[in-house]
């Protein structure tokens, strides 16, 4: 049976194809007003048996085609432990939300917590903080990785962490010390919310953040432990539902 | 007390389940209007010469207020509508129900208030308690100290004198005398209600559950307003309903559909969002333990103590609210309902800024997981709608670990 899994997230499109528990395809595409649309863009051409929605688009498709939706949480439980089976914790960093999952010994969904309803300590929090330190995202992640000393900064709402931001530049803060202050100041938060779970071994890092080296050495120096990082950490999802999809 | 709405979420939902009612529980003029029927009830109470009472939560003893002829009255305070009036005034992180009460207030537009000859108020919490200070000069308003250690010598001594000095209070505005006799009387009638409602619920605990959780909201906020035979009048149909529909097999719940029990803050108005969301996302309410549900009425005052005074104070202190410490009563309150209406999951809905029940939220959790075996949700929410998606996600995950 050939399964798509669909991930609707608020930066990103994630699509997976699955047969008979199989990878065969996966596509990304940067999100853009009209997700619609691009969903349907991104299916063109393929063809399965059934299709599995999740992310805060789920519910979009549903009037367009045959599709199902399930929650991110059980989406990423699921595709986690297919990409690693010990795997125990998940911690998901995306566009706008950020998620901690414990599983039990079966796999189970034992534990869930999920950020505020705002944008505090997730992948938009970042590039909000990139934009006012004046840097692209990759830059901001160099400065980050290269400064000797961090910059603490307390404010986690976006609106408050800008101007924090912006007079600690005019008290003369290096910009590197302070994009390092801002990504310890996402792992502080990443580590509290796994902490509410229950953090055990191994522990899986999923969503576009991961794919930020720094924040994953941030994240597990504040947590004393390693963490896991899958080769495109964006697909959790996405592969969570396309296993599903393609089961019987 | 829920604002004037003209939904009728019973029936709105009908569609979606192959077993469900077909006809109303409450057939009366106001079947698609209950926000109507209270106001209709306050005023033809009044009408016949009660002095109407605005009131806030389940620590002003009931018994006092009919025994010197009062009608109370809930005041509005679960509507977003009035918050923004509120927040000049009073600082945007705080409680949604304080806010939005004084809003009503200050924009005139709680029909209950207006109504009010006097307003009884607690000290519950922090919020309340100063919000009170900025309503007291509008219209004569009696704040009643409750002191927090439930089970500590004194406490009780210390909470029969304040419900002695708001009876001093009523008997001085109102230029009459509560005998001890009356007092005594509305007891019965109490009691008589709450085992009423206890038959009611009867029916929620039932699988497929026969009574809809707005069908219970409606039934709860008539309650207060009947003595207890005219309460009588009104429930028997109502059982007899529910008794037709269990012997069907009829009520709110596809097969294979997950009972939620709803825990935390008061539920009204706008926070309502949560228990639809559920619905939508395939599961049923079954139970709702706040104060805007079950909880109070598992109390029964003592009859015929010969210091009913003193008996409805001890009835009135066990409330299990998260302002009291420690509040073991609310653990064990929750066992008994767990028992009785078997829930699949629990979400405990916090109203935004309540410290008391958020952070009792931890331990209730514990419970749940531990003691029970549940899933268990906690939402932080207040009275907009913005957050709706994001409930959405954590209920649906909930749900489908059931
Ligand atoms: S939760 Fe506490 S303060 Fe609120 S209505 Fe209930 S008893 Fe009163
Ligand atoms: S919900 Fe909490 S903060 Fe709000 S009025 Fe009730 S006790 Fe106070």
């Amino acid at each position: 049976m050939k399964g798509i899994g669909l991930d609707i997230g608020s930066r990103t499109v994630k699509l997976v194809v699955c047969e008979n528990g199989v990878i065969k395809m996966t596509r990304k595409e940067a999100n853009t007003h009209d997700p619609l649309s691009l969903c349907r863009d991104m299916l063109c051409g393929i063809e399965a048996d059934r299709i599995i929605a999740t992310g805060y688009g789920r519910h979009l498709l549903g009037g367009y085609l045959p599709c199902e939706t399930v929650s991110e949480i059980k989406a990423f439980a699921r595709g986690s432990q297919a990409i690693h089976k010990p795997c125990s914790t998940v911690l998901d960093i995306g566009g706008q939300d950020t998620k901690a999952i414990s599983l039990d010994d079966k796999g189970k969904i034992a534990r869930f917590q999920m950020n505020d309803k705002c944008a505090a300590g997730t992948g938009r929090f970042l590039e909000v903080m990139a934009t006012a330190l004046g840097l692209s995202l990759e830059d901001f992640i160099e400065a980050a990785a290269s400064a000797e000393t961090a910059e603490p900064v307390n404010s986690m709402c976006a609106v408050f962490a800008e101007s924090e931001v912006i007079s600690m530049i005019a008290r003369g803060s290096s910009r590197a010390g302070i994009a390092l202050g801002i990504h310890q100041a996402v792992a502080r938060r990443a580590v509290s919310l796994l902490e509410k779970v229950s953090v055990r071994e191994d522990i899986l890092f999923a969503g576009g953040v991961a794919l930020n080296p720094c924040m994953r050495t941030q994240i597990e120096e504040q947590l004393g432990r390693l963490v896991i990082v899958p080769q495109d950490p964006q697909i959790v999802g996405a592969l969570g539902c396309a296993l599903m999809a393609s089961e019987e | 007390m829920a604002p004037r709405q003209k939904t009728n979420e019973a029936r709105r939902i009908l569609h979606s389940t192959a077993i469900a009612p077909t006809e109303p529980l409450i057939l009366d003029a106001f079947t698609s209007d209950p926000a109507g029927r209270i106001l209709h009830l306050v005023l033809s109470k009044r009408e016949q010469g009660a002095h109407v009472i605005g009131l806030y939560c389940g620590y002003a003893p009931l018994e006092l207020i009919r025994a010197i002829k009062g009608i109370p009255a809930f005041l509005c305070a679960s509507s977003g509508k009035t918050i923004a009036a509120a927040e000049a005034v009073l600082p945007a992180n705080l409680c949604p129900l304080i806010k939005s009460s004084f809003g009503y207030i200050r924009t005139k537009s709680c029909p209950f208030y207006e109504l009010s000859e006097v307003v009884i108020g607690e000290t519950t919490c922090d919020g309340k308690k100063k919000m009170f200070e900025l309503i007291a000069p509008l219209k004569p308003t009696h704040v009643m100290d409750l002191p927090y250690q439930p089970v500590e010598e004194g406490t009780l001594a210390r909470w029969t004198d304040r419900v002695r000095r708001l009876k001093a209070f009523l008997e001085e505005t109102f230029a009459a005398e509560i005998a001890a006799e009356r007092i005594e009387a509305e007891i019965r009638e109490t009691n008589l209600k709450c085992r009423l409602m206890d038959r009611v619920f009867d029916y929620a605990a039932l699988d497929p559950s026969a009574l809809h959780w707005s069908e219970l909201l409606d039934i709860i906020a008539v309650e207060p307003l009947m003595g207890g035979e005219e309460f009588h009048r009104f429930v028997s149909p109502l059982l007899q309903r529910l008794e037709t529909r269990a012997a069907g097999g009829i009520g709110f719940a596809r097969p294979g559909s997950p009972r939620v029990l709803v825990s935390g803050c008061p539920i009204g108005g706008e926070a309502k969002k949560v228990l639809r969301i559920v619905e939508e996302a395939g599961g049923v309410v079954v139970a709702l333990e706040g104060c805007s549900g079950m909880k109070g009425y598992s109390i029964r005052i003592d009859e015929g103590t010969g210091d009913p005074l003193a008996a409805v104070a001890a009835a009135t202190l066990k409330i299990p609210c998260a302002c009291m410490t420690p509040n073991r009563r609310r653990f064990d309150a929750l066992d008994e309902m767990i028992r009785r209406f078997r829930p699949h999951a629990v979400i405990d809905v916090i109203l935004q800024a309540c410290h008391t029940y958020n952070i009792e939220s931890w331990q209730i959790e514990r419970h749940v997981q531990e003691r029970h075996g549940l899933p268990f949700l906690k939402i932080e929410t207040d009275y907009s709608q913005s957050d709706v998606e994001p409930l959405r996600t954590r209920i649906e995950a909930l749900l489908e670990s059931c």
